[in-house]
């Protein structure tokens, strides 16, 4: 699973476009239109055929111990997805304002550049050593009764980090079910960032 | 003789039983009370009498006499308190409004907590993409938790601090209310103390008083100079003694409960929540 899925991200990234006059998401499908609050996103495809990803996330042996590969489903109950449920997501459930799509990388990542309509909640703000991790839980829809929580209103979520050898998003998923949010309402996008990129799909700097 | 000397040791008996037993918070200091004229309003910690005393304590006072005061009462060993993640100023803030009273927290800087930065921007983040007006963290109305109904009980009907330390110590060992992991101490009891004082203090910043200065000396530091290639560090360490919570200890060398998060990241090693002190173990204190 997990290889054919590197190798499908890699094939398409750099060989598929090369034939094509025109680089859409699918077939018949060149760009997402999606409000995210009261700002309008665009997500498309780089038209360049030629193009190569250089830099951090070209790398392809990060030391491990550290940034070791990671599950597609880093806890249960959690759904693994690709990129096009992910562009689903954006247009089904954050247009709706019923979901958010979760940016897990620390801050100093997040500004490089994100997925758009990505809301920044850094990993360690969710972690249940933050004081304050609990006032993120009600800003998702969470609502505090005696003595815990009432995720019944709460917000689907979809999380992603950098990418397959990158633990921040794992983190975040595991730091949610472990306060209690239903795993039935989190999706993980192990690919991350990286492989958003290799795609060639378009990043925001915030 | 015999007589005589049976007859003193029973004397002896009596006393030490008498000091033994007698209420632990006996021996404390001026009561701690804020005067709060800006909202017309006074909050009271009365003493062992039930007198209720005017002006406002100086809080350096009373953040130096913290840690050793605080009333203790042993009880057995392995119960374990109830915790929850509500920071101490929540806390404090929910009585203070529980007594009438609308305490702005004061916002700490990017500096001072970090961790409350980060959970502001996590929210504005939100609150940009749902559309919702989201509560800030410096402004949250937390619902009042059953520790702060009970605690505001308390105050309103102008109980003293032992009697509030039994109360809450009670409820805590029947597991019926939660309370912030810092209040834990090394013993598994609840440190009514740093919550008390953290209330007097915020009434009194609330009330235009200045915010408690920093300890001077700390009680039981050991500190250590490390050389190193360049240059000389110091080290500062503390042992945990009975009684301890992470809150006083804060307090203790900081004189601000809201600075526990410094020492608890400097020994995450070690320690694996903040109510995980234990008797005798070596924190490292990081400079504030």
């Amino acid at each position: 699973m997990r290889m054919y899925f590197g190798i499908t991200a890699v094939v398409i990234g750099l060989a598929g476009p090369a034939l094509a006059q025109d680089v859409q998401i699918t077939d018949g499908f060149a760009t997402a239109n999606v409000t995210v609050g009261t700002t309008q996103i665009t997500i498309s495809r780089s038209q360049d055929t030629n193009a190569v990803i250089s830099g951090e996330f070209a790398k392809t042996s990060r030391p491990c111990p550290e940034f070791c590969i990671q599950p597609m489903i880093p806890a249960v109950g959690v759904t693994p997805v690709g990129e096009l449920e992910l562009i689903t997501f954006l247009q089904e459930k954050v247009d709706a304002q019923t979901g958010l799509l979760i940016d897990a990388r620390v801050p100093d990542w997040f500004d490089k550049g994100a997925i758009p309509g990505a809301i920044n909640v850094p990993f360690a703000a969710l972690a249940a050593e933050n004081p304050y991790q609990s006032e993120i839980l009600r800003a998702l829809g969470a609502v505090v009764i005696d003595g815990g929580f009432d995720f019944s209103g709460a917000m689907s979520l979809m999380v992603y980090g950098n990418g397959p050898w990158d633990a921040q998003g794992s983190r975040a998923v595991q730091a949610l079910v472990a306060a209690g949010y239903p795993a039935s309402l989190i999706q993980n996008y192990r690919g991350g960032l990286e492989d958003w990129l290799h795609l060639g799909l378009s990043t925001v700097r915030p | 003789m015999i007589r005589s000397v049976a007859a003193l040791f029973v004397f002896a008996v009596i006393l030490c039983g008498y000091i033994v037993l007698r209420p632990s918070g006996a021996g404390r200091s001026a009561p701690a009370t804020a005067d709060m004229t800006a909202n017309s309003a006074t909050v009271t910690r009365a003493a062992q009498s039930d007198t209720i005393l005017a002006p406002v304590m100086p809080s350096a006072q009373l953040t130096n006499s913290a840690v050793i005061q605080a009333p203790r009462r042993t009880i057995a060993p392995g119960a374990r308190v109830p915790t929850d993640k509500t920071g101490m100023d929540t806390t404090a803030a929910n009585v203070l409004a529980g007594l009438g009273l609308t305490v702005v927290q004061n916002p700490t800087s990017a500096n001072d907590d970090p961790m409350r930065a980060m959970t502001a921007g996590v929210l504005s983040g939100i609150g940009a993409v749902t559309g919702k007006t989201l509560t800030t963290v410096n402004q949250t109305p937390t619902p009042a938790t059953a520790l702060e109904m009970l605690v505001v009980k308390a105050l309103k009907e102008g109980q003293n601090d032992a009697y509030i330390d039994t109360l809450v110590n009670e409820a805590a060992a029947a597991g019926n209310i939660t309370v912030p992991e810092i209040l834990v101490t090394s013993d598994g009891r609840v440190d009514t103390y740093v919550l008390l004082s953290s209330i007097i203090t915020q009434a009194t910043i609330a009330a235009g008083g200045a915010a408690p200065a920093v300890p001077d000396r700390p009680e039981g530091v050991e500190v250590r100079m490390v050389q190193r290639a360049t240059q000389t560090e110091q080290y500062r360490f503390y042992t945990v003694k009975r009684g301890d919570s992470l809150g006083a200890i804060a307090v203790n060398f900081y004189g601000n409960v809201r600075k526990y998060n410094l020492i608890y990241e400097a020994n995450r090693s070690t320690l694996s929540s903040p109510n995980d002190l234990r008797v005798g173990q070596r924190l490292t204190i990081p400079d504030a």
